[in-house]
């Protein structure tokens, strides 16, 4: 009897140690997750006040620069919850200084002599992107950033903002080598004077890209090609949304309406896109490209850009299918070609003259258009 | 069958109170670990609200109204027995270069030097302001997290203060130290010793001279023009000729009391959150270098008196000195 009643002492005091040695270590792994984070609180002009912090969802718009990801952060901007805001063009800086301490090498042993931790490191640059991401436009629920080139590093940001997400924007590498080529997009690393290069750059660029995609998972990490968003914008903006986990909101594919507006898109005049999306939803650039690739580098298409026919394009065909307009687009795009009057007012009675919405003035339509005040 | 079963709990008592204690161990370690230490001004507060009359007491928030000190100059000029010496004193920290500060801080200024850019920026919403707070964040979450917490944190990367006037815009609070050395003494000892910075080729006297002077006029017309006089330029040679008086006008133009420690840095050695534990020997740096490194280190001036340095020290920083 006594030895049974041991037992039972024995079984008690050794579940309470159990217990116990589970609390500490959730006490201890809690303990380091709080002291990290770094909260910003902004002001819009509702008065209400936002808090960000490491944990805040957050969406990362990216791909190879004139894929339709400036169409995409635009449709997402209309979206009364969610605000991209332009390209900030210092984060994509930052990170590639930040995967340089990151990388094997003796700048990595030097930095951790020096105290200098990769946890340091991330914890700094997480604040960097925080306050620029959130203080570069309107604050709202869901905070988003567009720079192309950041989802070389997608990885890398789903590790330090836990909660983000993020959309890579597919393209025919043709279109959108044609399209920096003929609108002379500088963008570094490609020569614009050579399809064959620009092809190539693509060609390796989205690999990156995809791969990153990948590895971070296609709960966090969704692809969607230019084509499918222009051709059937409802059916894609529905599968954004739900992956982003926001509800529906028919402004979306009404992006060209909220131009300007407060909670709506905001749009930089330096911006190489700014005259496209001022536009509605238009297939104009669908196949732009078709006869202004070179015959040698048509020929040789599957070796330039294998990536081409692993993302579902056709280096064969000029050009392929895309697939089938919904009829909104055509409606659209039929507006567009006929320039009716209605339509470029509708978009611009909307802008203001303050320098971060001026549009760039391309063509004769729109200098005409006086600025309000 | 009972015994054996006692004996099993046993021994599952012993090891569940091994790892007890040892959790218990870990957790008494956290808050001292350094890349834990930080509290920012933003950051959840987890401590409760303190008296901040106390000096000793450690500040509740981190923001730009942080009175760091940054210390800077050309390499080999002093800067590090500069921080060494401040690093004794009890309300201070310095740490190690963080070496990436420098870099951030040449990112901005390239930034804020062409005016297309600052254009394409502020366009895109990232105005001065923005990408003021951002680069505050940044260097706030490297210099407080880059060790203990103290009263008054002080950074040192010598090339910092090339953005002296960025500096004190951001943190309009701060004070900055600029090591000023014999441009001779300078440039030999980064010859003598091969010590690589970028831009000097170290081949030549003469462009080693011409970049030091250059480097040294930037950092130097911007102390002088430093808002409120709170840039000090102290000059090593008199800091080593005399240390109590520099360093007694120094802790005054800090608002710091004086400490007599600040004289005594070679009773620091190995302090409390440095990694390396070094012996201070009084011998001639040739011998040292060949038998002691990399456990022991000197540093010397070059005209050979002999000045010993101590305190925490990387072992970079160990090699640049030897």
């Amino acid at each position: 009897k006594m030895s049974k009643l041991l037992e039972n002492v024995l079984s008690l005091y050794l579940t309470i140690l159990t217990l116990f040695c589970l609390l500490s270590y959730s006490v201890v792994t809690v303990h380091s997750l709080l002291t990290h984070m770094v909260s910003i609180r902004a002001r819009n002009w509702n008065q209400t006040q936002y808090r960000y912090n490491q944990n805040t969802p957050m969406v990362f718009v990216g791909g190879v620069p004139r894929s339709g990801t400036t169409l995409m952060r635009a449709m997402l901007d209309a979206h009364p919850d969610i605000r991209c805001g332009e390209e900030t063009r210092v984060i994509p800086r930052i990170l590639s200084l930040r995967q340089g301490w990151g990388r094997q090498t003796e700048e990595r042993w030097a930095l951790e002599d020096e105290g200098v931790s990769q946890e340091m490191l991330d914890a700094a640059t997480r604040a960097f992107l925080l306050e620029v991401i959130a203080r570069h436009g309107d604050p709202a629920p869901l905070l988003c950033n567009k720079d192309p080139f950041t989802l070389k590093s997608a990885v890398y940001l789903s590790h330090i903002f836990p909660n983000s997400k993020f959309l890579l924007m597919l393209r025919d590498g043709r279109a959108s080598v044609h399209s920096m080529i003929s609108r002379r997009v500088t963008i570094a690393g490609f020569n614009l004077s050579s399809y064959r290069d620009c092809l190539t750059k693509w060609s390796n660029a989205i690999e990156v890209m995809l791969s990153q995609c990948m590895a971070v998972g296609r709960s966090r990490c969704m692809t969607i090609r230019y084509e499918d968003l222009v051709l059937q914008p409802r059916a894609t903006m529905r599968r954004v949304l739900r992956f982003l986990k926001s509800p529906w909101h028919e402004g979306v594919l009404h992006h060209e309406e909220a131009i300007g507006q407060p909670g709506g898109v905001s749009l930089s005049r330096s911006e190489r896109s700014t005259d496209q999306v001022i536009k509605p939803v238009n297939l104009e650039a669908l196949t732009r490209w078709v006869g202004h690739i070179p015959a040698d580098v048509q020929q040789d298409m599957e070796n330039i850009a294998p990536m081409l026919r692993k993302l579902g394009y056709n280096p064969k065909a000029n050009p392929p299918d895309y697939g089938q307009p919904d009829p909104e687009v055509i409606n659209n795009t039929e507006r567009v070609y006929l320039n009716t009057e209605y339509d470029i007012q509708t978009a611009f009675q909307f802008i203001q003259c303050s320098s971060r919405i001026r549009v760039a003035s391309y063509s004769v339509i729109i200098s005409s258009f006086p600025c309000l005040s | 069958m009972r015994k054996q079963t006692c004996n099993v709990l046993l021994v599952c008592g012993v090891i569940s109170s091994i790892t007890v204690f040892y959790l218990g161990l870990s957790t008494i370690e956290c808050p001292t670990a350094r890349s834990r230490a930080a509290q920012h001004g933003w950051a959840v507060n987890l401590q409760p609200s303190r008296n901040l009359s106390d000096p000793l007491q450690l500040p509740e928030e981190y923001n730009e109204e942080t009175p760091l000190i940054f210390i800077g100059g050309v390499p080999r000029s002093g800067t590090t027995l500069m921080r060494a010496m401040l690093d004794a004193h009890p309300l201070v920290r310095c740490g190690e270069e963080t070496r990436v500060i420098p870099r951030l801080l040449a990112m901005q200024a390239t930034w804020s030097h062409s005016a297309r850019e600052r254009v394409r920026l502020d366009e895109a919403g990232v105005t001065d302001e923005v990408l003021d707070s951002a680069v505050r964040a940044f260097l706030l979450e490297i210099i407080v997290g880059h060790g203990e917490p103290a009263p008054r944190l002080c950074n040192k990367d010598p090339f910092a203060l090339k953005s002296l006037t960025y500096l004190s815009k951001l943190f309009p609070k701060a004070k900055f130290i600029l090591m000023l050395r014999d441009g001779r003494a300078t440039v030999h000892s980064m010859i003598s010793r091969k010590v690589t910075i970028t831009g000097f080729d170290l081949t030549s006297y003469r462009d080693c001279l011409v970049k030091w002077n250059r480097a040294v006029e930037v950092m130097y017309d911007q102390c002088l023009a430093a808002a409120d006089g709170n840039c000090l330029p102290v000059h090593y040679e008199q800091l080593v000729l005399h240390p109590e008086r520099v360093m007694s006008k120094l802790l005054q133009f800090l608002d710091l009391p004086w400490d007599t420690a600040v004289l005594h840095h070679e009773q620091l050695i190995g302090k409390a959150g440095g990694k390396n534990n070094f012996v201070p020997i009084k011998s001639d740096p040739v011998k040292n270098f060949h038998s002691l490194f990399p456990f022991t280190f000197t540093a010397f001036p070059d005209n050979g008196s002999n000045m010993q340095v101590y305190v925490s020290l990387s072992r970079v920083e160990l090699v640049l000195s030897m």
